[in-house]
């Protein structure tokens, strides 16, 4: 159980940039607040200046005591052998019960402004899908999806609606002051008002098994002209490798649930040697399908892998364990992107 | 083993016996057989010592392994089973049993006046349940491990694929071992009594354990029944918490934190219980407010109950819920802060003994007041939506757990060594593991609650590389006091070899404890003592019985 088990350090997907150190407000406790929930940063340090009040308070008569009374002779006695006093107990009785009342009050209030949504938020509805160990996110009245990725206009409420197809995470943007627990079998929401541009993390703070650590999600927060531009809908493929490279971010999108790239057998094919690489051309596998009925034998190729894409029941694989098995629909997906992925999967053929 | 009589007793007109009930007979099952309370918190004591310094031993990896930002030690996997072998040794197999279980059985009765606790027999059965418990709980590693956290959480310790239920009858006999505790306690302190002692009069010490029993008979078969309905709906998919078959995983954390949360207070009272007790007789002035004291343990026992659902502020609870949660969570804060202040009456103005006992006692009461302080940041429900789940909370309860528990249980284990053994250690060795072990977990845990409030998502096998520098500056606290610890346990084993003995009544305290023959013979006093003193009258105290060594 204790093998020592090297990581490779590409795996994790952190995007942060490990020289930046983050950016604290001015007290340098909490990191830059980026969202309109200031009474969190209010309340912590007023408690925080409280705390630190009581506690140079208790330490110093501690200390005192200990310089002044302590034990010269074996036989000392105490040089005071009082047991109570009443006016003293009902003062340390009563004014940390007014102090902490304040704090309830103060807290309760602030936790009702982040529970209840604006109505602006709620017309700005984005979804964030969490699974073990990544976040989908769905854009409000547009089809794309994103993934551990997403941008959302600054200055403008927006809400998230949170669905777990698995187990328990949490939704926690430090940045924002926002945490809310995805539960599988319900929609949670959370929501807050960004107000500065940048790049923010999104962590999942409930445990949620083994990568829980790695499941990761960076937040753009940018202008509105540039939201406009749907950056999670970017698409590269003047070359290749570029094609190559935005296929596979759209394979664990979209594909990686149900097909593996390293052999392993899942609901559908592995994509391991659909083609094998001779001289400078790829050449598909040969496959056994159904089409209307019938079994045949034939050559993968690009036509073969679109139509798969487009109409996945027109030649449905007949090889065990996956006859059983039918394959999501992609009607609508772009060409270019069709293109991309076929690319991609070209390319788990080249020597590594 | 020493065979000599004690020269001085309570009652010096009656002759004393020439054994103590270490050397009153010897063999393996004159122990495993053994029905006095005395031996039975010797047992506890190496049972739950060997469990602290495994859960320890996890810490350490874990420390370790988080000193780089991609994990330095093990795969995610083999992390999330060494952190949960951490929390669920040091909760289940040390921090809950170790106080009662040792230092109560030792103590509690000498404090009463009592031959032994009520039920001997339940009291070994109590042990053994321990016992069985912890042979689960290592089986469970051996079984493969379990990677669910101590905590459980639905639905994933439905669907992991490690030894849940294992460790779910671990956890299940280990409760019970704690009913049973808790049960003979209560009838201890109500029955057993010396004459003259009445309720006011008797220690904190007793006060705290019988709170504590209360507690543990009350919650803990919430917990025993909730790990039940785990490991059946593991094993027989019921739909009580999968919600894969229409069951609500909220649920489960509303049963485990019923019990969980008075669970925080079974394993702090015991530890408030011997600072009480330390305060006053390192002072050597009755301890301030002694009513109030007794009164809040009390309290604390009952409002504990009705707040667990702090621990669920951020998954969704109505905001009326909200609302009675986070108002009760402050409204324990008072109780605890009776109690701190009290204890820094005690020795203002007290004759202060800078011996190892008091330097862990003052150690305790500066960690305390950080981790009560840092509670109360906790408490207010917005503050607590950024702070839940990260390191924060897990700095929060180490210095309750770790800086505050564990340091009042190495308190009371300095203050009664020579109580148990009559053999003292070397007083200049410990006041310097205190110090060390004191410097160690500060810097251990004070990195920690920076980088929570940063946003330090807790249980995280690797992070972003911007908390590296705080990752680090923990885990050299930590080794640091991991080297502390080793120290403490040197001295501590090394005073049974060297012998050196201890004084009749080595810290001078006047509760009935000290007024046996060190160490106490079987059945405790050869005659039944009788009470006429208030608790805490250093009047009475024969201070050359502090300089005549034993013997």
């Amino acid at each position: 159980m204790f093998a020592l088990l090297t990581q490779d350090p590409a795996k994790i997907n952190y995007v942060a940039d490990p020289a930046k150190a983050p950016t604290l407000d001015a007290f340098g406790q909490l990191p830059e607040l980026a969202s309109t929930f200031g009474h969190v940063d209010g309340l912590f340090y007023f408690t925080y200046a409280v705390c630190i009040f009581f506690f140079v308070l208790i330490v110093g008569v501690l200390l005192f005591s200990v310089v002044k009374y302590h034990r010269k002779t074996f036989d000392q006695p105490a040089a005071s052998n009082v047991t109570h006093n009443t006016p003293l107990e009902v003062v340390w009785t009563v004014i940390p019960l007014i102090i902490v009342m304040v704090m309830f009050a103060w807290g309760f209030d602030g936790c009702m402004d982040m529970h209840y949504a604006p109505h602006a938020a709620s017309q700005n509805q984005f979804k964030a899908t969490a699974k073990q160990w990544s976040w989908t996110f769905n854009y409000p009245n547009d089809p794309s999806q994103s993934f551990n990725e997403v941008w959302i206009p600054v200055d403008k409420p927006v809400q998230f609606v949170l669905e777990s197809t698995d187990v328990l995470h949490a939704f926690y943007m430090p940045s924002m002051r926002v945490k809310r627990d995805v539960i599988p079998g319900r929609l949670q929401t959370v929501w807050f008002h960004p107000k500065k541009e940048g790049e923010f993390h999104l962590f999942c703070a409930e445990y949620c098994g083994d990568d829980h650590s790695r499941m990761y999600a960076k937040v753009h927060v940018v202008k509105q002209s540039v939201y406009d531009t749907r950056p999670w809908d970017q698409w590269k493929d003047a070359t290749p490798a570029e094609a190559a490279a935005s296929g596979e971010s759209l394979y664990k999108q979209i594909c990686a649930s149900c097909h593996s790239v390293n052999g392993t057998p899942s609901v559908g094919p592995s994509w391991k040697g659909m083609f094998t690489k001779q001289g400078e051309n790829y050449v598909g596998r040969q496959r056994e399908v159904v089409e209307g009925g019938a079994k045949k034998t034939i050559t993968v190729d690009d036509a073969y892998i679109t139509e798969s894409i487009q109409k996945p029941d027109q030649k449905k694989v007949a090889e065990e364990p996956y006859v059983k098995n039918a394959m999501t629909a992609f009607p609508t997906l772009e060409e270019r992107k069709i293109k991309g992925l076929i690319q991609y999967m070209k390319s788990l053929a080249d020597a590594k | 083993m020493t065979t000599n009589v004690p020269v001085i007793d309570a009652h010096p007109a009656v002759p004393s016996l020439p054994k103590n009930y270490l050397n009153c007979s010897a063999g393996f099952m004159s122990w495993a057989g053994t029905l006095d309370h005395k031996r039975i918190g010797l047992m506890y004591l190496i049972g739950t010592g060997i469990a602290f310094l495994a859960g320890g031993l996890f810490a350490l990896l874990v420390r370790l392994h988080l000193w780089e930002p991609h994990g330095m030690l093990f795969s995610n996997e083999t992390y999330n089973q060494v952190f949960t072998l951490h929390g669920a040794f040091m909760v289940f197999l040390f921090v809950i049993p170790a106080i009662p279980g040792s230092l109560g059985n030792m103590v509690m009765p000498l404090m009463l006046g009592a031959k032994d606790v009520a039920l001997p027999r339940l009291n070994l059965l109590s042990f053994y349940l321990w016992i069985t418990g912890a042979v689960l709980a290592t089986l469970a590693i051996i079984l493969g491990g379990f990677d669910t956290g101590w905590t459980f959480y639905t639905p994933y310790s439905l669907y992991t694929d490690q030894a849940v239920v294992s460790i779910g009858l671990a956890v299940f006999t280990l409760g019970f071992s704690s009913i049973f505790t808790g049960l003979n306690f209560i009838v201890t302190v109500h029955k057993l009594r010396a004459p003259g002692l009445t309720w006011f009069r008797m220690p904190l010490f007793v006060w705290a354990i019988y709170a504590t029993s209360i507690l543990q008979v009350l919650a803990t078969p919430v917990l025993g029944i909730t790990v039940l309905l785990v490991a059946f709906e593991r094993l027989y998919h019921i739909g009580i918490f999968d919600p894969r078959l229409g069951g609500d995983p909220v649920l489960f954390e509303h049963f485990f934190w019923f019990y969980s949360h008075p669970a925080v207070y079974i394993m702090v009272l015991p530890a408030f219980g011997i600072i009480s007790e330390l305060v006053s007789v390192h002072s050597r002035k009755p301890l301030f407010g002694y009513k109030l004291i007794a009164f809040s343990s009390i309290a604390i026992a009952i409002i504990s109950f009705l707040v667990w659902g702090h621990h669920m502020f951020t998954s969704g609870q109505s905001t009326y819920a909200m609302f009675a949660f986070s108002f009760l969570t402050f409204f324990v804060a008072i109780p605890t802060a009776i109690k701190e202040f009290s204890w820094v009456a005690t020795i203002w103005k007290g004759s202060i003994a800078l011996n190892s006992p008091m330097l862990y006692t003052l150690a305790f009461l500066i960690i305390f007041a950080i981790g009560g302080l840092t509670g109360v940041i906790l408490g207010s429900l917005n503050v607590d939506l950024h702070l839940h789940d990260t390191y924060f909370v897990v700095a929060h309860f180490h210095y309750v757990m770790m800086g505050s528990i564990a340091l009042a249980f190495f308190a009371g284990l300095h203050h009664w060594w020579p109580k148990m053994f009559g053999v003292m250690y070397d007083e200049t060795l410990a006041k310097i593991a205190c110090g060390i072990i004191f410097v160690g977990f500060n810097a251990t845990f004070i990195p920690q609650f920076i980088m929570g409030s940063q946003g330090m998502p807790r249980r995280y096998a690797t992070y972003v590389p911007e908390f590296a520098g705080y990752h680090m500056a923990s885990t050299c606290g930590a080794m640091l006091l991991g080297c502390g610890v080793a120290l403490m346990v040197y001295y501590l084993v090394a005073s049974l070899l060297q012998r050196k003995p201890a004084m009749e009544n080595q810290w001078g305290g006047v509760t009935l404890d000290w007024q046996t023959p060190t160490p106490p013979p079987l059945e405790n006093f050869h005659t039944p003592p009788k009470v006429v003193h208030e608790v805490y009258d250093y009047s009475t105290l024969d201070l050359h019985s502090m300089q005549r060594p034993i013997s």
